[in-house]
């Protein structure tokens, strides 16, 4: 079997959909330690210069734009399987088992991925392109050569509106039932399924990935704006 | 278990042949023994079709024990019915109770095309063996069975692998319509045994591309099918598939 063929079997496209997932879990970590710094109370010297840092740095953007590419990627081939698996039953039932059988949130990997999906354009939309693309306030800092771009500030303006803030819960918690499947189901699509393993697999899929992460990161608009 | 009598509403769905328009029909079933099968209470509804000049239901059934995976029946929304690790014979009335609506649906999947009312076309699942579910035999005597040392807990696997009787409950208990707890299943009974490991790789790319072209749908590991397989084929299986399919496909010379 040549990889194009490889790569055109639902095994195969699962396993796409599998290790991209597998790289967005490891970018959130990431993402959410460097952003729990706009909670620190410094003016935002911590948070810019990590900002600064990471949109100047050449390997991180080379990363970052290699993370645009997966996340499309997930998306494309995860769409194109949700395609295919729903047109496998032409003719629904009438009486379906509901979660008797499966869990809730098993069944919606799709709609809460396509609720990421445009959380996500709406979050580069807001912060990351104007970052990027506009022009943005700037802040002096002792032991900082030069003024930075003030996101913190940015940041601290967009969550004084409500509904912002609802928008940014409500895709972390999609976030949360989109790991707490997804995590473990990718282990399980790379033939990972141990009984030595199974136990420490689900505690990091549900505890850091699908309750402390999606938390975290909901906690930054939710504290900034309770802080007004 | 004390024994009652009860009279049941059926929807049936009734379709006159692959090709025909569908639709759900009402029946009732009456004076039937809690210590009937489902499949015989079945029996006696069509029994009394039959008398009143009318075509009884067509279903799928031969052995009535379980092990043949004929019977099909999607009852009230479950694979098989309410009861775990249970095929529609071994199903009895007393999973319900008198004055009940039951809904009776075929198997529902693309691959499955309904051939008359509750039987559908399973052929599909001929056609992935045929494309690999096999180990070669070869000319000569048989050797002594004995000589090729198999560990016990890897036999004990494989026979659990090989309690999959075919019935296609896994598709029909799937979102995506996905075979891959049976075609998992039969690629892991081989797969585990030193007979298997001649046509491991082809075995695993040539019986999920079948899968493929027999238009099942992918896995999103929900479990469903692992929850109404009457053999409790465990789900171990398919991660096993899924190392096979990685093995061959990254190693195969063609």
């Amino acid at each position: 079997m040549k990889w194009s063929q490889f790569f055109n079997t639902s095994i195969g496209k699962k396993l796409l959909v599998g290790a991209t997932g597998f790289f967005l879990c490891s970018f959130v970590l990431v993402h959410l330690a460097g952003n729990l710094q706009l909670l620190y109370k410094d003016g935002g010297k911590a948070f810019n210069t990590y900002a600064q840092f990471m949109g100047h740095n050449s390997l991180i953007q080379f990363l970052a734009w290699g993370l645009k590419i997966v996340i499309l990627l997930h998306a494309f081939v995860a769409l194109q399987l949700t395609i295919s698996n729903r047109a496998a039953r032409p003719v629904k039932y009438q009486v379906n088992p509901g979660n008797q059988t499966s869990s809730w949130y098993s069944r919606q990997m799709a709609i809460m991925g396509s609720i990421l999906l445009i959380f996500i354009v709406v979050h580069l939309a807001q912060l990351w392109a104007p970052f990027h693309y506009s022009e943005m306030p700037t802040q002096s800092y002792e032991g900082v050569s030069e003024p930075i771009k003030d996101l913190y500030s940015v940041t601290y303006a967009l969550f004084q509106n409500p509904l912002w803030v609802v928008l940014y819960v409500v895709g972390m918690a999609a976030l949360s039932f989109h790991l707490v499947h997804g995590f473990k189901s990718a282990f399980q699509t790379f033939g990972l399924n141990h009984s030595k393993y199974n136990g420490l697999i689900n505690f990091i899929g549900i505890w850091l990935f699908a309750v402390a992460i999606p938390i975290g990161f909901a906690a930054i608009p939710v504290v900034i704006y309770l802080n007004k | 278990m004390e024994h009652y009598n009860m009279n049941l509403t059926l929807k049936v769905w009734r379709q006159k042949n692959k090709n025909a328009q569908g639709n759900f029909e009402t029946l009732q079933a009456k004076n039937i023994s809690s210590e009937m099968s489902f499949l015989e209470m079945f029996d006696v509804v069509n029994e009394e079709l039959i008398n009143e000049g009318k075509e009884p239901v067509a279903f799928d059934h031969d052995c009535r024990e379980g092990i043949c995976g004929m019977c099909s029946m999607h009852i009230n929304g479950r694979a098989h019915g309410p009861w775990d690790g249970t095929t529609t014979c071994q199903l009895h009335m007393r999973a319900f109770k008198d004055g009940d609506t039951i809904t009776v649906e075929p198997w529902r999947a693309g691959a499955f095309p309904v051939l008359k009312d509750l039987t559908v076309d399973r052929t599909a699942f001929d056609r992935i063996i045929e494309a690999g579910g096999y180990v070669s035999v070869n000319t000569g005597n048989a050797q002594d069975a004995n000589n090729i040392p198999i560990e016990k807990h890897k036999a004990d696997l494989a026979f659990a692998a090989a309690a999959c009787i075919g019935c296609g409950a896994c598709v029909a208990a799937c979102k995506n319509s996905s075979a891959m707890l049976f075609v998992s299943a039969k690629v892991s009974q081989l797969a585990l045994l030193p007979q298997g490991q001649p046509e491991k790789r082809t075995r695993a790319l040539n019986m999920v591309a079948q899968m493929d072209k027999e238009g099942f749908g992918s896995c999103t590991n929900t479990g469903a099918c692992e929850a109404e397989c009457p053999k409790e084929i465990s789900l171990t299986n398919i991660a096993r598939l899924n190392r096979e399919f990685i093995n061959a496909g990254f190693t195969s010379e063609k």
